[in-house]
């Protein structure tokens, strides 16, 4: 008896909480709505949050190439300086992520950006964690007791 | 084939080590660049000397040349400066500046005092040409061959051994 | 004197660890019993060596003795006495010196609380702890000897110790680390004595699995505490950054977590006795290859090391000497009486497994990738390439769900065969009610709800369920159960606390730059950020511009002051982050640059639940030490 009450307690809590989640997340549809910008004192002001968000994140993956063991978010040096604000020119241009990372390895070479190209010299890195996982994982699966 | 699976991590670790071994020779930190036979990118930027004049790509007429990335608080700048000025005194090829992020009088003051190898300086305040160019520090220098593109960069104080090295190859191509 | 006290001690620790390093073995293998000494006796000598020699270098720190060119390297006359102490590990030469410390540490420990009747094998335990420590010592006097004088003239004053070091945590992460990492020596001398003598595979699991669960814990706490460190230290809010020098550190923890998971199979049902012997050799390769990556100087890493190709020269070559040689006695073995216990795809034997497996791929990928930009350039002539974060991020994800899946039904699994998968819906509605509650207090706390962090959290919360296992059948009452598992469920709510913590970091971070002069007001999220104040500030060794910045939400008011300071000696500034730290989110703000007379820019974070990632570290550490301990009391 003490097992039903139990469950028909948790059943009306999961109703509870499935109907607030449909509820927020219709709402959350309205609060991603690009609200009210205040940015007279930002450093890099943007008319738009998706830029914004853009700028940032783009900051943390380009690597600074003077100080090489910072991205340009950690580093404070001069040419992570320079390189922020041609960063800033292209997003406030509108430019997407994939452009403003090949206008910078144009330039820069593959160094600067963290999260390296798939291209043929790269498929081991990208695909062999993977491909070993699942080689490995058939190997044991097979043959499990011999060898271990 | 027991045997051979037994020996499989030896080989794996015994092949890293020889990997890892052979890392550890003398490792040149410079950059690669990636306009290694790209035309020199276009500029638009105020020459050192006279601020009204205008420069632009067009400017950099007599090829091939060297650029020459350099600024008054580089102290790597003032070692190689008597080596540009052999370069420039033995007319072996044209140099051009490219005054990086500097004091316009305490750059004009340095070479009033220790000599000009420059044909001109670009005066590149905001680093702006510099990040065309992929420039990461001071001093750098690049070689541009008789077409207007870039063959070799060399990041580092220039002197006989790099110019030998390096740079004197495309000169006599 | 002193100085050449410590480095003749240093050279008498090196002769004895040489003769603990072959007596023992002449003794078992020749059978000259009359060489026979008493490796309790020789081990507690080493650690009286080597102590008075590390309480020299910190003696010579301590009355700044410039004439040792180390001392004059790392500290300066003006550092506070605390930190004079702590620069003695600061750097290479030190940290060696307190590595070998540690080792002996460990060997002490297994000396005395091992208890077999077998001699013989206890001796030839000793003995290759003793070779690696000899190789070591070798190391240390050949290519970085702490004592080094600077003669005739020394210098009057230090050069000073790296200021981003000049910090608490950062004097207690190294000494942990170092434990943690010289601890996976016991196991790696255990495994290959075990492979000498033939040993059964529970006998020799029981001997190495407190060893392997303590180095975990030490591991750790070290590895948090780095990057604990780094969150404040280095200024831009991040507290993992896929660097060389802190996977170095991941990888053999990595290991270090599968081989104390592969030991329990091991000691409990005498299978994966190969297995356990291989990850044993190379938890303790990895954390030497670690130290080769870091201070040879091949890869770019944010580690100040002195760099020197000679001494990357040294490591390889005693890492080629004891990992080749191991696995060279693993290959010509003969494993003949290997027990076959049968083990079905669904029982615990086949999850311990596949946590290895995962566990094991992962850390190959980690160490893979570290190293891949200098194969890169070999491969494509000079062509250079980065990974890092974004890359581990998405390599780390699928072994991450798999391992934390697996981790949530670990528990319920059974020795051979599970009977039942019954618990799996009970299982699946109560980490969904977790999960939906968690999501629901993150929308309270923060008005928005990011689809990203998801996946994250179920499987927090997955494990969370899992871990405290409260819908499975059993006799004993729920805290008594509990109570039997505390070590375990430490470890693994550890592990759920961790994966909320970066799961809601990662995808509710909010930065901004700002720029201000006192007085000045913006607006950050539901923040309104104030520049009070800024004042210069004379520290014992620094001079710095320290400002006040207030945060307001309506409720609450925090004054926060970040620094940005000049180290006298060095010149070299140090930006210092001001945190408000609290359970749920740190406001965090750090100087940047004083663009004109009184404006400055400002880097303004708000880091919700990032406190979660150390609190579950640290119980993940807590969990292991316990786990460790009650391997003693067993027996």
């Amino acid at each position: 008896m003490k097992e039903c009450g139990k469950k028909n307690f948790l059943n009306i809590l999961m109703n509870k909480l499935i109907l607030f989640l449909l509820f927020i997340i219709c709402s959350l549809q309205v609060s991603v709505e690009e609200g009210q910008v205040n940015f007279d004192k930002d450093a890099y002001p943007f008319t738009s949050e998706t830029k914004e968000s853009l700028f940032y994140s783009l900051l943390n993956e380009l690597r600074c190439p003077k100080c090489q063991s910072s991205n340009l978010a950690g580093s404070n040096s001069p040419i992570s300086n320079d390189l922020k604000r041609e960063v800033y020119e292209l997003v406030v241009e509108g430019k997407s992520s994939r452009q403003i990372k090949d206008h910078l390895v144009d330039r820069y070479g593959n160094f600067i950006i963290y999260n390296p190209p798939i291209e043929p010299a790269t498929y081991a890195l990208w695909f062999g964690p993977f491909i070993l996982i699942l080689l490995s994982a058939l190997v044991i699966i097979l043959v499990r007791k011999r060898i271990i | 084939m027991k045997k051979i699976i037994d020996a499989l991590p030896l080989v794996v670790f015994a092949s890293l080590i020889i990997v890892l071994f052979s890392f550890l020779s003398d490792k040149d930190d410079q950059l690669e660049t990636a306009l290694i036979d790209s035309s020199f990118p276009d500029f638009n930027l105020g020459s050192l000397s006279d601020e009204s004049r205008l420069l632009t790509k067009q400017d950099i007429i007599k090829l091939p040349a060297l650029i020459n990335v350099w600024a008054t608080w580089c102290i790597a700048c003032r070692v190689e400066h008597p080596f540009l000025m052999k370069l420039k005194e033995e007319s072996i090829l044209t140099i051009y500046g490219l005054n990086y992020k500097d004091n316009k009088l305490k750059a004009l003051d340095l070479l009033e005092r220790d000599g000009n190898p420059f044909e001109f300086s670009i005066y590149d305040f905001e680093g702006r040409l510099a990040i065309d160019l992929g420039v990461y520090g001071a001093p750098e220098t690049f070689f541009i061959d008789k077409n207007g593109l870039i063959r070799e960069r060399h990041v580092g104080v220039i002197d006989e051994r790099v110019w030998e090295e390096k740079f004197s190859k495309y000169l006599n191509e | 004197m002193i100085p050449e006290f410590g480095h003749l001690i240093l050279i008498v620790h090196l002769v004895l660890s040489l003769l603990g390093g072959t007596l023992p073995l002449l003794v078992v293998y020749a059978n000259y019993r009359s060489l026979e000494i008493s490796i309790k006796k020789l081990s507690v000598t080493l650690f009286i060596l080597i102590t008075i020699s590390f309480l020299s270098l910190i003696y010579s720190f301590l009355v700044d003795d410039f004439s040792v060119a180390y001392v004059a390297q790392n500290s300066n006359i003006n550092l506070p006495v605390y930190y004079k102490f702590a620069a003695t590990w600061g750097a290479h030469e030190g940290s060696l010196v307190l590595w070998i410390l540690a080792m002996n540490a460990w060997l002490i420990g297994f000396i005395f609380f091992t208890h077999s009747k077998d001699k013989d094998f206890l001796a030839t335990v000793f003995s290759i702890s003793c070779q690696v420590i000899f190789a070591f010592s070798l190391f240390t006097l050949f290519t970085s000897n702490p004592f080094e004088r600077i003669l005739p003239i020394p210098p009057l004053n230090g050069a000073d110790l790296n200021p981003s070091l000049q910090d608490f945590a950062f004097t207690v992460h190294p000494p942990l680390l170092y434990f943690g990492y010289s601890g996976l020596l016991i196991p790696f001398a255990i495994a290959v004595s075990a492979m000498l003598f033939k040993k059964d595979t529970r006998e020799w699991a029981s001997y190495s699995r407190p060893w392997t669960l303590l180095s975990c814990s030490f591991l750790t706490l070290g590895i948090a505490l780095g990057s604990w460190w780094a969150y404040y230290e280095l200024g831009w809010g991040g507290w993992w950054f896929w660097d060389p020098v802190e996977n170095a550190a991941f990888v053999p923890w990595l290991l270090s977590v599968a081989l104390f998971h592969s030991l329990i199979t091991s000691q409990n049902r005498g299978v994966f006795g190969k297995w356990s012997i291989l990850l044993s050799i190379f938890a303790f390769a990895t954390s030497l290859l670690g130290t080769f990556l870091v201070r040879s100087g091949i890869l770019t890493s944010v580690h100040a090391f002195a760099l020197d190709p000679e001494r990357g020269l040294f490591i390889l070559a005693i890492l080629a000497f004891f990992v080749i040689g191991s696995l060279l006695i693993y290959s010509i073995t003969d494993f003949g009486h290997v027990e076959e216990n049968k083990y079905e795809l669904t029982s615990k034997e086949f999850g311990f497994l596949l946590n290895n497996l995962l566990l094991v791929v992962l850390a190959i990928s980690i160490l893979f990738g570290t190293i891949f930009p200098l194969i890169y350039e070999a491969f494509t002539g000079g062509k250079q390439i980065s990974v890092g974060a974004p890359y581990f991020e998405i390599i780390l994800f699928p072994f991450a769900l798999a391992l934390g899946l697996l981790q949530g039904v670990a528990l319920y699994l059974s020795w051979g065969k599970s009977s039942s998968f019954s618990f799996l819906p009970r299982l699946f509605i109560e980490s969904l009610s977790i999960f939906s509650l968690i999501i629901l207090i993150l929308f309270v706390l923060f008005d928005n709800l990011y689809l990203s962090s998801f996946a994250t959290i179920f499987l927090a919360s997955w494990i969370l369920v899992g871990t405290l296992q409260i819908t499975k059948k059993r006799n004993l009452s729920y805290w008594n159960f509990l109570r039997k598992r505390l070590a375990v469920t430490f470890a693994h709510a550890g592990m759920a606390i961790l994966t909320i913590g970066v799961g809601v970091v990662s995808s509710y971070s909010l930065e901004k730059e700002i720029i201000l002069s006192p007085g000045d007001s913006t607006e950050f999220s539901d923040q309104t950020i104030n520049f009070q104040s800024i004042d210069d500030l004379l520290g014992p060794n620094y001079t710095s511009k320290s400002a006040v910045v207030s945060f307001e939400d309506g409720s609450e008011l925090s004054n926060i002051v970040t620094e940005k300071r000049t180290y006298l000696p060095s010149g070299q500034i140090t930006t210092e982050a001001g945190i408000q730290a609290d359970l749920f989110k740190d406001l965090y703000v750090s100087i940047g640059d004083n663009l004109q007379s009184n404006i400055w820019s400002f880097k303004i974070q708000i880091k919700p639940f990032i406190r979660w990632i150390w609190l579950g570290a640290l119980l993940i550490a807590i969990g292991s030490f316990l786990a460790g301990v009650k391997q003693f009391k067993r027996r």
